[in-house]
């Protein structure tokens, strides 16, 4: 099969409030990726821009932004899902062969626009979440963590420490939102309980930014890039949509998106193969069970992972070394952020969070309460 | 089995969300208008002219900040008479929406058609004038309508 390769990235300096608009923002970023790489409007042949007209706030939002990418009079489609199902169109419509080059763009103003836990509210069941508002977001992935927490006796301080190991990594990363220099336990421990056991620290840091790449197919890629970075494994799985259908601990569709992609990479072992992972966790309590799931941890080991720094920059498999959505959670950028750091991971651009000799990462997107939807990508140098 | 259907009632709160747009076109056009001009935004590399005018070319993909004066005179590009409001109803005066290519514009401009007394005349490429309101106060209804010459 052809194979796709990513051959450019770039993201925001992401903020709680932008000074611009969304379509300055996105029209600076692109002419810089472009300029970066040295490369024209001309040379893309596809655009795909990752936004959705609820967060948006307005409907086929996408017409008032793909003109500031360079997609007047060109191929244009949205994908309504986070970033990274965006790079997964494109990489199929590559795969296609109508297409060598795609533009993937995610963007957001979920800082300072539109309050994000009020609109995923509203995009609950309507027949049975939505009338009695018993669940949303946040109380989802918090019946989660109390799962996880009790069935593993994971307790409050673990998840502080985990949470400060990802705002660590947030204070060394240049395009954070949210810096916490003095992140601790006990500052964690001390924040606002909002839906036990989430307290306010755990939550991402929803933010105004955008994250663009370019892929393209192989036989192009040299002319881009001497450093592509391959995208050999992807999987994409969806869990029913009602809460009441799920097992929350099992995260199937997460389990399921990461066995296929290591299959077609030809990943035996991922606790051994792989190097890095960089998730789309809206909540740190996200982060044991996703990485579970995925098989880069042994189930109920998180006590031990975090204990054990296993998960951090230097450790066995680093978790989002970038700080991940902790740092910045630009909402449908978001996953694509993960591809674009991971990437810079094994092109050794990470700066400050460099990890030593990365050469495969495994990088994941979600959507819907309580991850309902899963994406995950396997990518090596 | 059935196949009942039933109603629920919901609402969503609008405030939810609150807009930054960018002004800088929207400000160039009523700070013409105020003083009775239409004024745009020339791309220094392609020509285009924009009205209204925003500070980047969508062909040539770079920022433009040419401020430029154009006609107030121009041609009837296209137009509908309003028969009926947007439920379907009848109107009892009926009224021309139309675009207009003013010259030295790229862009075409909407507004009101007057100066017709029997709508089965108008025809496009007909010759139009802006009319202002008496007052301008540096807003979108500064411009009253077009009118045939």
């Amino acid at each position: 099969m052809e194979k796709v390769a990513l051959v450019g990235y770039k993201q925001t300096k992401h903020t709680f409030e932008s000074p611009v608009a969304r379509e300055r923002i996105i029209y600076e970023l692109v002419k810089s990726l472009y300029k970066d790489m040295g490369i024209t409007k001309d040379d893309i042949d596809t655009f795909i821009l990752a936004s959705n007209d609820f967060t948006d706030g307005r409907t086929i939002s996408e017409v008032f932004t793909v003109p500031r990418i360079g997609a007047y009079m060109k191929d244009e489609t949205k994908v309504e899902a986070d970033g990274l199902n965006a790079a997964l169109y494109a990489y199929m419509r590559i795969l296609s062969g109508l297409y060598n080059t795609a533009l993937v763009i995610g963007f957001s103003m979920s800082g300072s626009e539109f309050r994000v836990p009020l609109t995923q509210a509203y995009t609950m069941d309507p027949a049975y979440e939505r009338p009695r508002a018993l669940i949303n977001y946040y109380s989802a992935a918090a019946l989660q963590a109390g799962a996880y927490m009790k069935k593993y006796r994971f307790t409050e301080e673990d998840l502080a420490a985990l949470t400060v190991k990802n705002l660590e990594n947030a204070n060394n990363n240049p395009y954070s939102a949210r810096k916490e220099p003095d992140a601790s336990v006990d500052k964690v421990l001390g924040s606002k309980l909002l839906y036990t056991p989430i307290r306010q620290a755990h939550v991402s840091a929803y933010a105004d930014g955008a994250c663009a790449v370019v892929l393209s197919s192989k036989k192009m890629a040299r002319k881009f890039t001497d450093k592509p970075v391959w995208i050999d494994g992807v999987g994409h799985l969806m869990d029913t949509y009602y809460i009441g259908d799920r097992d929350l601990l099992k995260m199937d569709s997460l389990a399921g998106a990461a066995k296929k992609a290591y299959k077609m990479a030809g990943i035996k072992n991922p606790r051994k193969e792989i190097d890095l992972a960089e998730l789309h966790t809206n909540f740190a309590s996200e982060e044991p069970v996703f990485t579970e799931a995925m098989g880069l941890f042994k189930p109920g080991s998180a006590k031990d992972v975090v204990k054990n720094g296993e998960s951090r920059i230097g450790g066995s498999i680093p978790v989002n070394p970038s700080g991940g959505p902790l740092g910045a959670n630009p909402v449908n950028a978001t996953g694509l952020i993960r591809l674009a750091e991971a990437s810079a991971q094994l092109r050794k651009e990470a700066g400050k969070n460099q990890i030593k000799g990365a050469k495969t990462a495994v990088v994941h997107a979600q959507d819907g309460p309580g991850a309902q939807s899963n994406t995950v990508f396997v990518i090596r140098r | 089995m059935t196949q009942e259907t039933r109603t629920i009632e919901s609402t969503w709160d609008l405030t939810a969300y609150q807009f930054k747009i960018e002004a800088d076109a929207l400000n160039l056009f009523i700070k013409g208008t105020k003083d009775k001009k239409i004024l745009g935004r020339k791309c220094h590399q392609c020509g285009t002219v924009y009205v209204p005018g925003p500070t980047y070319c969508r062909k040539c993909l770079i920022d433009i900040d040419q401020v430029v004066e154009v006609s107030q005179e121009g041609v009837l590009d296209a137009f509908t008479v309003n028969l009926a409001d947007v439920r379907g109803i009848p109107v009892e005066n009926p009224f021309i929406t139309c675009t207009v290519k003013l010259d030295g514009s790229d862009s075409f401009l909407m507004g009101t058609l007057e100066g017709w007394t029997e709508w089965h005349s108008v025809r496009e490429g007909m010759r139009v004038k802006v009319v202002w309101k008496d007052t301008t106060s540096g807003a979108l209804a500064d411009l009253s309508h077009f009118q045939l010459i």
